[in-house]
């Protein structure tokens, strides 16, 4: 209460902060939460004014639609459609960032995988299917020697490149998942593979170009 | 809640149709099961002409309970039965896809594979 009673009191003038705070773009619920007091007191003497709007929104079945409206088209021609906005959304540009470092990590991983000789690479983009992870990478392995080997390499290069630690098998298995969060590396043996079929299952996830060959003529 | 003697249903295509509980794995002293505890369990109802059978012993992972789950949000999720996944010793799934929604504890738990074949994460 300390604090609201220190907001200057004219009317007039929290109404011009809060319409400045609302053109600077920062007009998320911040807005509308600090300043609850001037909504009561200028929604009488100033119809003009986005509290207003707010405060004859609130009891909707009261007032007339018709002035409403009116009254809200003209703030979208002022202000543009989007006036209420969540604070806890990320920018799109961090989403973006968090994907591409996601996706270097992602494509690093393949290659390691590709230096020890597994086959059949893929790298899915799986975000948009499953909340839970951004990118898959599948790959198969031949022998549990080698699904150890691309496990305990995947797992150096995480550690030491990127800082991340696997949870997951520990053991080589015949499906040996590392999940790194971010990014969930499935090795399976060629029977396995065909056996679960994860890409079928994720059959609508896009594919991620990898920089290297991903044949292998002499085991296929 | 679970106990043995607890019917479980299965939520995979393993062949298996319902599970009966006949012990908990790493409970101890523990009386109940809850979502992501490994049980032991007998089939007994299973799919003709599928590689389970009825009255055999295999492990399950819970994935589903009718008790609620409760998250550190005050989140809390109940489901409308008791359902698990087959599993084998080594912790990979028999079946190759999961039925219904499940929850993202398991997760953490350590069955991302689980997670990963299932349609819907909670």
């Amino acid at each position: 209460m300390h604090a609201l009673a220190a907001l200057p009191s004219s009317p007039q003038l929290r109404d011009a902060l809060a319409l400045e705070s609302m053109r600077t773009a920062a007009a998320t619920r911040w807005c509308w939460r600090r300043r609850p007091p001037p909504r009561m007191h200028s929604s009488s003497r100033f119809p003009s004014s986005l509290h207003t709007v707010r405060c004859q929104r609130r009891p909707d079945h009261e007032v007339s639609g018709g002035d409403t409206d009116d009254m809200f088209d003209d703030l979208f021609k002022k202000y543009g459609k989007v006036v209420y906005k969540s604070s806890d959304q990320k920018r799109p540009t961090a989403e973006a960032d968090d994907d591409a470092e996601s996706l270097s990590f992602a494509v690093t991983l393949a290659k390691v995988a590709n230096e020890v000789k597994a086959a059949d690479i893929r790298v899915l983009f799986v975000k948009p299917l499953v909340y839970w992870t951004r990118f898959f990478i599948i790959v198969t392995a031949f022998s549990r020697p080698q699904i150890d080997a691309i496990g305990s390499r995947i797992r150096d290069t995480a550690e030491k490149q990127f800082n991340k630690i696997a949870s997951g098998d520990t053991k080589p298995n015949s499906w040996t998942l590392l999940d790194f969060g971010d990014v969930v590396v499935h090795i399976f043996l060629p029977q396995q593979r065909a056996y679960y079929n994860l890409e079928e299952f994720y059959g609508n996830a896009t594919p991620v170009e990898l920089p290297f060959d991903n044949q292998s003529p002499f085991r296929n | 809640m679970i106990q043995p003697q607890t019917l479980l249903n299965v939520a995979d295509n393993s062949g298996a149709r319902e599970l009966m509980c006949i012990r908990i794995i790493g409970a101890g002293n523990h009386r109940y099961a809850h979502i992501g505890d490994v049980i032991v369990a007998v089939i007994k109802e299973a799919v003709p002409n599928m590689p389970l059978e009825r009255s055999e012993i295999i492990r399950a992972v819970i994935v589903r309970t009718c008790k609620e789950l409760k998250r550190e949000n005050g989140m809390i999720i109940r489901y409308d039965d008791n359902a698990a996944v087959v599993i084998d010793q080594e912790g990979n799934p028999k079946g190759t896809r999961v039925f219904g929604a499940i929850a993202r504890e398991l997760r953490q738990l350590n069955f991302t594979k689980i997670v990963s074949l299932a349609p819907e994460v909670l």
